[in-house]
């Protein structure tokens, strides 16, 4: 069974809050429901960030989830566009 | 005049090419900030480390993607770099402008960026250089609402699709590449603005073999125009190039001297498959074998067209060499029709189970041509719903081993893996 929306949404944001580091790949918030297809977790992620809960931290080739408490600086990965 | 003494950087200005060295302090008179890129660069080549710093919460608001923060990691020195993010904004199809689109997109870069730009960036937008995040909101809003214009993809977006000009110039287009292009743009908004998969990914749509976005080296799924019938072909244009009375090539090499057109030594011996010869005058192709290379067509184009039935090849995985190196794309559907009557639903329904599968399997930052590599063309095709066919085999087997699945082989076979493994340990 696949988790609701609500539940969804809830995982996720305990997914980023409890994550050792603060940026996460989409394929992280894959197994908070292996129930539900990744497209409709990443648009469901992609939700989030416009409800505030995420936002996006991109290294210009690759784009990561995080909480924006956790999120401090500008600071850069390695990495290419 | 110069804010930084740039020897290094001045000798990239003494060759006879045009240097990007003299553009930016050609813009620098314009707008000082420049100064600063030339002065960090300078530093850069005297200390061999580079002082940019990527990555970062940049954007605009809704969108996950088309904006690529920078930042230099010497501020103090360099202020007029503190913030050089590049912004990518959609380019047109087969980047057709008016002087006045152009003039519109650079008097809005002078207004909120550096003013310099970069025509145009290899996944084919148009390339902003060098912007505070604070002006970020405004040229936004100018761009969408005063030009009509829109950002195109960063990150783990989809990326901006990009098309060779096609049937709007070119009489070798086999689909219309321009619509194909705009219909698939339009259609995937949401995967281009906010990101949509564990890395990149890019299409891109050249009309015929000769592959002028350079689809098969740079996209994950390059569709690629051709044809499955015959290479139409005009004998009496055949002889008047034999006569010289037609410049071979269009002409595009006519400033040499290469002496009389020899259509063995130019056309026949040059064919890669062999399947080209002449018999009473006339010449032949035996078209089954021919690899749709284009070669013979661009030497001769007023004699040899593609055939009429057309459509496009779809090839998978090419990616630059981050890791383990450049990749051309591989063939996986030969021939696919490609029509607007049905909003290019084939094309599509491709596309959409690739990214099902990929978005489960694929790693992290992992192109789905590695992805592709890692579990093997026959695993990739048995996803993707397609029947092995002679055009997959690149070569004849090196792999001596065949695998059966329980369905292939009549009375099929059963094996229970755990049990095996009760006896035998991995
Ligand atoms: C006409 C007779 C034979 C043919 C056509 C034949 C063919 C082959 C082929 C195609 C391979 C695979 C090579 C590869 O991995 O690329 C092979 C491997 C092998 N063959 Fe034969 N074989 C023959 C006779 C024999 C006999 C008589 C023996 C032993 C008494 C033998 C022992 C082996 C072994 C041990 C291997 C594995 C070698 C390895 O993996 O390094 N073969 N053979
Ligand atoms: C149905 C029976 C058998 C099958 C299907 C079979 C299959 C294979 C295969 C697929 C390999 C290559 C494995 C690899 O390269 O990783 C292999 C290797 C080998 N097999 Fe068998 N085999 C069978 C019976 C036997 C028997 C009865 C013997 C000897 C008494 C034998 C001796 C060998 C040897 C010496 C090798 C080479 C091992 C090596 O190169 O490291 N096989 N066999
Ligand atoms: S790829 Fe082919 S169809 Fe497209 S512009 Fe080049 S030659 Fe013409
Ligand atoms: S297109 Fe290429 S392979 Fe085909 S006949 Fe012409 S030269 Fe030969």
């Amino acid at each position: 069974m696949a988790l609701s929306d609500d539940e969804l949404k809830a995982a996720i944001i305990e997914k980023a809050k409890k994550a050792p580091k603060p940026q996460l790949y989409i394929k992280d918030f894959y197994k908070c429901d292996p129930d539900t297809k990744p497209r409709a977790i990443k648009n469901m992620a992609n939700l989030l960030v416009r409800e505030g809960e995420l936002m996006f931290w991109s290294s210009g080739s690759t784009t990561m989830y995080a909480r924006p408490d956790r999120i401090k600086n500008e600071e850069g990965d390695e990495g290419v566009n | 005049m110069a804010k930084h003494d740039t020897p290094l950087l001045d000798e990239l200005e003494s060759g006879p090419w045009p240097s990007f060295v003299s553009d930016i302090k050609r813009q620098a008179e314009k707008n000082p900030d420049c100064w600063d890129i030339l002065g960090q660069l300078e530093l850069s080549y005297k200390e061999k480390i580079t002082h940019w710093k990527h990555g970062g919460i940049v954007g605009v608001f809704g969108y996950g993607g088309g904006i690529v923060g920078r930042y230099s990691d010497l501020p103090k020195m360099f202020p007029g770099v503190e913030h050089f993010h590049t912004v990518r904004v959609n380019q047109p199809a087969s980047k057709y402008y008016s002087t006045e689109n152009l003039r519109g997109i650079c008097d809005l870069w002078e207004k909120h960026g550096s003013g310099m730009t970069n025509m145009h960036g290899s996944t084919g937008d148009m390339v902003l250089l060098g912007c505070r995040t604070e002006a970020l909101e405004p040229f936004f809003w100018d761009l969408t609402h005063g030009m009509g214009q829109d950002l195109g993809g960063s990150g783990s977006n989809l990326r901006t699709p990009a098309n060779c000009l096609g049937q709007s110039r070119c009489e070798w287009s086999c689909y219309d590449t321009e619509e194909t292009c705009h219909h698939l743009t339009m259609h995937y908004q949401d995967e281009i603005h906010r990101p949509a998969f564990p890395y990149k990914f890019k299409f891109k749509f050249s009309g015929c073999p000769n592959d002028c976005v350079a689809a098969i080296a740079r996209s994950d799924v390059a569709v690629i125009g051709t044809w499955r019938d015959d290479i139409r072909i005009d004998q009496a244009a055949v002889k008047e190039y034999v006569a010289g009375n037609f410049a071979s090539n269009g002409g595009s090499h006519a400033d040499g001297d290469w002496g009389a057109f020899d259509i063995q030594k130019e056309v026949i011996d040059l064919c890669p498959t062999e399947c080209m010869w002449m018999e009473g005058g006339e010449l032949k192709i035996d078209n089954a074998e021919c690899t749709r290379c284009m070669h013979c067509i661009n030497v001769l184009p007023r004699a040899l067209r593609p055939g009429a039935q057309q459509g496009a090849s779809i090839c998978v995985g090419a990616k630059a060499p981050i890791l383990d190196g450049a990749q051309f794309a591989t063939l996986i559907v030969p021939f696919m029709e490609i029509s607007a009557d049905n909003e290019f639903e084939n094309l599509i329904d491709f596309i959409e189970t690739i990214w099902d599968w990929w978005m489960e399997v694929g790693k992290n930052r992992e192109r789905v041509g590695e992805t592709m590599q890692r579990v093997g063309l026959p695993t990739f095709i048995k996803v993707m719903g397609i029947e092995p066919i002679p055009q997959h085999v690149r070569e004849p087997r090196s792999n001596p081993y065949v695998f059966w699945q329980d369905e292939e082989v009549p009375g099929g076979f059963e094996r229970d893996v755990q049990e095996f493994r009760k006896k035998h340990a991995a």
